[in-house]
């Protein structure tokens, strides 16, 4: 078996990080949404309908370099039960601080397209955060 | 976090080995230190001045000091973290010195201060997205980070001048 052949490249790696993140998102707003507010949820699916086509942006990115997009699961594992508005609220921030950990792996990269992208997207997703959640941190995506 | 730092002076280039035996008299000029240094030291100088004026506004302005007291603790876990990837070898300036960090006006009126502040954090963390190239992997995620909390920073007091909206309703 070739084994540097079944190593993905790093920026194919980080990109299939990213997409499991957003293909998880998309999920998340899905339950976040029908536990929000009529204007809340409006913004949910604004960012849902965002994510999905970042979905297809990075599965097109993917595909350029020669990998196949990971496919997205029929379910995730919540991190915390939502049967509210403020649950919902605060899962939003949580998908979006973990979308941000996942664009980071973008920036470790040394392509400086790719590096610029991922920060600007981090820093989008810790925007999107706080816009939910009412409250910013210090180092969103990092762990502490 | 990796908190893998910058060593201030670059070690290779330290000119005793040049010098020999011939004493300090000899050690010649010291090295320059490298971009990474000088792009870590701008950072730090940065939050600095960004700390200053969280704390004229906290104290021009008790009213907002509830708002602004969470965002200054952050800024300060910034430069705890900038600061600590800085390695400074014995005899160098200990930290970059806070001499001459530009000293805010007084605060205004609430209103005034929160879209001061906010056009800050707003310029801060685009100044750290320009400074990503050509850094180490591990610092450009720190900046990143740095970068996005501090445009989250720009959305929470935008937020609170306008609705104080929270994503729920």
């Amino acid at each position: 078996m070739n084994r540097a052949a079944d190593t993905p490249a790093p920026a194919s790696a980080a990109l299939q990080t990213v997409l499991a993140a957003v293909n998880a998102a998309i999920y998340g707003y899905g339950v976040a949404g029908a536990r929000l507010g009529p204007a809340a949820r409006a913004a949910a699916q604004r960012n849902w309908t965002e994510l999905q086509a970042m979905r297809d942006d990075l599965a097109a990115m993917l595909a350029a370099r020669g990998a196949r997009p990971a496919a997205a699961r029929d379910a995730y594992q919540l991190p915390f039960p939502v049967h509210s508005p403020h649950a919902a609220a605060t899962l939003a921030g949580y998908l979006e601080d973990r979308l941000a950990a996942a664009y980071l792996g973008l920036v470790a990269l040394d392509d400086p397209r790719l590096r610029s992208w991922g920060a600007r997207q981090a820093q989008s997703c810790a925007v999107r955060a706080t816009v939910w959640t009412g409250r910013t941190t210090a180092f969103p995506g990092l762990k502490p | 976090m990796n908190r893998r730092g910058v060593l201030a002076v670059t070690v290779a280039a330290v000119p005793v080995l040049a010098a020999g035996c011939k004493g300090v008299g000899a050690l010649g000029t010291p090295p320059r230190p490298g971009p990474e240094v000088a792009m870590l030291r701008g950072a730090i100088r940065a939050e600095q001045v960004m700390i200053s004026r969280y704390r004229v506004a906290i104290s021009g302005s008790p009213a907002l000091r509830a708002t602004l007291s969470p965002v200054l603790t952050q800024h300060e876990a910034h430069l705890a973290a900038l600061r600590a990837r800085l390695i400074v070898p014995s005899g160098a300036p200990s930290q970059p010195s806070t001499t001459g960090v530009a000293r805010p006006g007084r605060a205004g009126p609430p209103a005034d201060v929160l879209a001061g502040l906010a056009r800050a954090e707003s310029a801060a963390a685009s100044g750290l997205l320009s400074r990503l190239a050509g850094v180490s992997p591990s610092l450009a995620q720190l900046l990143a980070s740095i970068a996005a909390s501090e445009a989250s920073h720009a959305t929470l007091l935008r937020g609170h001048r306008s609705t104080g909206h929270r994503g729920t309703g």
